[in-house]
């Protein structure tokens, strides 16, 4: 077992001053067990404080750190040195940020942008349902919720929404179309009709080429395809 | 350089929400279902509101069912009393249990998932000091969502305020709150996306801006949580009561310091020092691994101190292990799987086959910027600012007093929202105020300084070494010396990193300048965390001073501190409220000064 890599970052530079784009090398020794976000701070720390790159809690549960690793999306905060080199057969790396939203400054993308197509779905229950019992909760039995709740883990951190076929071109994507399918199967929400309308839309689900990629690269292990089959089958 | 430097045209609104994770966003859902069409602004500073650090929380929310024939809001309370070693002020704690349950079903009704059972009702499970009949008997008093219960309660409060039409300011910071005769009337936000600052004018100033602990080396709070509002309180002359008081969490996973949970010690996991001598024997010969959390925190600690503990090469930290290789596979595939999974995943190690190292982790900050129970921001013990609110971590009403329990910290935020946003709308039908005329100008000096600095200092070097240096003498352990270093040691660093030169220079998405920004914030809460904890010379619940082991009644009160200038503070007393005691009813002898013995 390897102690420490010599990594070669190659990452993708962008300047919202002089709007110009290039890509840096950075040369860096890593311990086995960093993760991308430490080597990430360990560059800012020796190498280079002007390089930007965003995260938040480092657990992998909230996905502000999504970049594109070597060509595949990818959450920095879990992604192990060790396991980095052995996945990709190489200790350099090229690191770009996620092409759904448009690069603020090296690594960090208006995310606020990309989530334009999650509010597009109402990411909410839209007219609730009646519930027989006021005042308390709805009963729900965990057969019902078991169907979908698999998709309630996602963290819209927009990885299959960068790495699908699909999405670039008029559709509103894969994250985007579970959050509305989760809603539909929840027994509280009502408004399925005005749900579907947009899920079979020009922008909806038939855009969706199956190439499972979002499956493939989701770092929940979410089985996102399986889900936008349902939707394409009715089956809800 | 001073073109740089001017508010782009201001923002009107009703409320400014500063935090848009579970508590600001529940306030602005309660606000908006009562009072359509009102105009709330909530800034966050990470890239969106559904990536607040509130989606973290795993375990669940503490809340007496109404239906349950067992369990008591009364015995909730006893918990929260005798966890907060004395020191919650029971009439925030007789109201956040009273109001529980009433916000689990909100949140429910709005489209939470809550686990179930088989009857379609709210599962519920246990927690360390939840208790029935006031310690008798095991409460099942949390219900959950799976081991996502804070990402249930995200999605649902950032999906209720976006319905009700919020309108929200991503990757924003507030950097200066704005007065006028002797009330909050709006602030001074840097959007860091444009590189602007704006002025805000707002009826009602709500802060909900989470903790700070990224004091420390190891953490489990998110990069972000870096004591901002808490820093430009103090920065506006109000106080913050009971820094001191911060939970550490006994084994975090060391780098990443996520939660290794007390399961793993309850199924039988062993902590062994570096000569594998499973050492708890030595601190608690019958409790051993089942000690409760402080103290097994205090213990791994010396071992560590000692000389006993490993240091990991790649984080550089030290730590000790935790031996669950003896385990059977159905407690690995059943009972652990999720934390055994975070040791794969963040270490590489499988525990059914190596030793896991694990440390104390820095986990709650139960002190912050001191409230009533309505959530209005105190300026000295018996007077509030009017327009100024405070709700979550970074607020202190104080329910978990100096030891918050398990579950009781998200309980804490939702309640808390739901009472700032019934106070707010009360509130702003009386009022609107113009900005003052001097708006921003503090925020320029200090923002203009920070790009005009020529010296060569390394704001990322000192920021860890600050972490660490708050982790080894102001973290699980504190004696005088200890706290005296910390406190020289940050009037050091103070100075160090005025002179600091920035690399990045435009305002536009500067990491860097938010991280000197933020760093200066680290060192004004770092400096009131240890001076409240060199003048608080006992030890009660989180709080731990080697020189003073004992709980002592002349501490029977809250600290305010306040610290205008950089390291000199002003200390004041709060009394503790025991008006649960007081009111002499039935079982007040529970909520006198009791003992925190389990």
């Amino acid at each position: 077992m390897k102690e420490s890599y010599s990594l070669v970052f190659n990452i993708k530079r962008y300047d919202p001053e002089t709007r110009k784009s290039w890509f840096q090398e950075y040369r860096i020794e890593a311990g086995r067990i960093l993760r991308f976000t430490d080597v990430l701070r360990k560059i800012n720390k020796e190498l280079d404080p002007t390089l930007s790159w965003n995260s938040s809690c480092e657990h992998a549960q909230c996905g502000s750190c999504s970049v594109v690793i070597n060509g595949r999306p990818m959450l920095a905060c879990e992604l192990l040195v060790e396991n980095a080199v052995e996945y990709f057969g190489t200790t350099t790396f090229r690191i770009e940020p996620i092409t759904v939203a448009p690069a603020l400054r090296d690594l960090v993308v208006d995310l606020e942008k990309a989530y334009d197509r999650v509010h597009r779905i109402r990411p909410f229950v839209i007219n609730p349902s009646r519930n027989p019992n006021q005042g308390q909760e709805y009963r729900i039995s965990p057969r019902v919720m078991e169907r979908y709740l698999e998709a309630t883990r996602c963290i819209n951190c927009f990885c299959c929404a960068t790495a699908c076929i699909s999405s670039h071109k008029g559709f509103i994507g894969p994250n985007a179309v579970i959050a509305s399918l989760v809603r539909i199967m929840d027994p509280r929400e009502d408004a399925t009709e005005e749900r579907l309308k947009l899920l079979y839309s020009n922008e909806g689900v038939y855009r969706c080429h199956t190439s499972m990629a979002c499956s493939n690269v989701c770092p929940k292990n979410i089985d996102v395809a399986h889900f936008i089959g349902m939707v394409k089958d009715g089956d809800f | 350089m001073e073109k740089m430097f001017k508010l782009s045209s201001g923002i009107q609104c009703d409320v400014l929400i500063v935090g848009a994770g579970g508590a600001g966003l529940r306030c602005a859902a309660h606000i908006l279902e009562k009072r359509p069409g009102t105009k709330i602004i909530a800034v966050t500073k990470v890239s969106h509101p559904q990536k607040s650090h509130t989606s973290t929380a795993q375990g669940g929310l503490a809340a007496v069912d109404p239906n349950d024939i067992v369990d008591k809001p009364i015995y909730h309370m006893f918990d929260t009393w005798k966890g907060s070693d004395c020191m919650a002020d029971q009439s925030v704690v007789r109201k956040i249990v009273d109001a529980a349950w009433e916000e689990i079903v909100w949140l429910e009704n709005r489209g939470m998932h809550f686990t179930r059972d088989e009857e379609g009702r709210l599962s519920k499970r246990t927690f360390g000091g939840h208790t029935v009949r006031f310690g008798e008997g095991t409460a099942f008093r949390a219900v959950f969502e799976a081991d996502r219960t804070g990402k249930g309660i995200m999605d649902n409060v950032w999906g209720e305020a976006l319905k009700g039409g919020v309108t929200f300011l991503d990757q924003t910071i507030l950097t200066e709150l704005l007065f006028k005769n002797g009330c909050c009337v709006g602030a001074v936000l840097f959007m860091e996306k444009k590189g602007e600052f704006v002025g805000v004018s707002a009826k009602a100033v709500v802060l909900a801006t989470g903790g700070c602990g990224q004091v420390f080396r190891v953490t489990t709070n998110c990069r972000q949580n870096t004591g901002d509002a808490h820093a430009v309180v103090l920065q506006a002359g109000l106080p913050l009561m009971d820094m001191e008081a911060v939970q550490f969490h006994p084994t975090g996973i060391v780098g990443p310091g996520i939660l290794a949970s007390e399961t793993l010690r309850s199924v039988g996991g062993i902590l062994r020092n570096k000569d594998l001598e499973p050492f708890m024997a030595k601190y608690a010969p019958k409790m051993k691994e089942m000690a409760p959390r402080d103290l097994v925190a205090r213990a791994i600690e010396t071992e560590i101190r000692e000389g006993r503990g490993i240091l990991n090469p790649d984080h550089n930290i030290e730590h000790v292990w935790i031996d669950l290789r003896h385990l059977s596979d159905y407690v690995h595939e059943v009972q652990i799987p999720e934390v055994s999974g975070f040791f794969k995943q963040f270490m590489n190690l499988n525990p059914r086959t190596h030793l896991c190292p694990v440390r104390p982790s820095n986990h709650y900050q139960m002190g912050g910027i001191p409230t009533n129970s309505f959530g209005e921001v105190q300026k000295s013990p018996d007077t509030i600012i009017f327009g100024l609110y405070a709700a979550g971590e970074c607020g202190c009403a104080s329910f978990h007093g100096f030891n918050r329990l398990g579950t009781n910290s998200i309980l804490e935020l939702i309640t808390m929202g739901r009472f700032v946003g019934e106070r707010v709308l009360q509130y702003m039908e009386e009022r609107a105020e113009s900005l003052p005329a001097d708006a921003g100008d503090r925020t320029f000096s200090q923002f203009a300084e920070y790009l005009e600095n020529k010296n060569e200092e390394n704001i990322e070097q000192i920021r860890e070494e600050m972490r660490r240096m708050m982790t080894e003498n102001v973290g699980v352990f504190r004696t005088e010396e200890g706290l005296n270093t910390a406190i020289r040691a940050l009037y050091a660093w103070k100075e160090r990193v005025r002179s600091a030169a920035l690399r990045c220079r435009g305002l536009q998405m500067n990491q860097e300048l938010v991280q000197r920004w933020e760093l200066d914030n680290l060192l004004s809460v770092s400096m009131v965390i240890a001076q409240g904890a060199l003048r608080r010379r006992e030890s009660r619940g989180g709080h731990a001073r080697i020189d003073f082991p004992l709980r002592r009644d002349e501490f029977n009160c809250h600290t305010l501190a306040y610290m205008t200038d950089f390291g000199k503070i002003r200390f004041a007393d709060q009394r503790v409220d025991m008006s649960i005691y007081e009111a002499k009813g039935e079982n007040f002898e529970k909520f006198g000064m009791i003992e925190r013995k389990y």
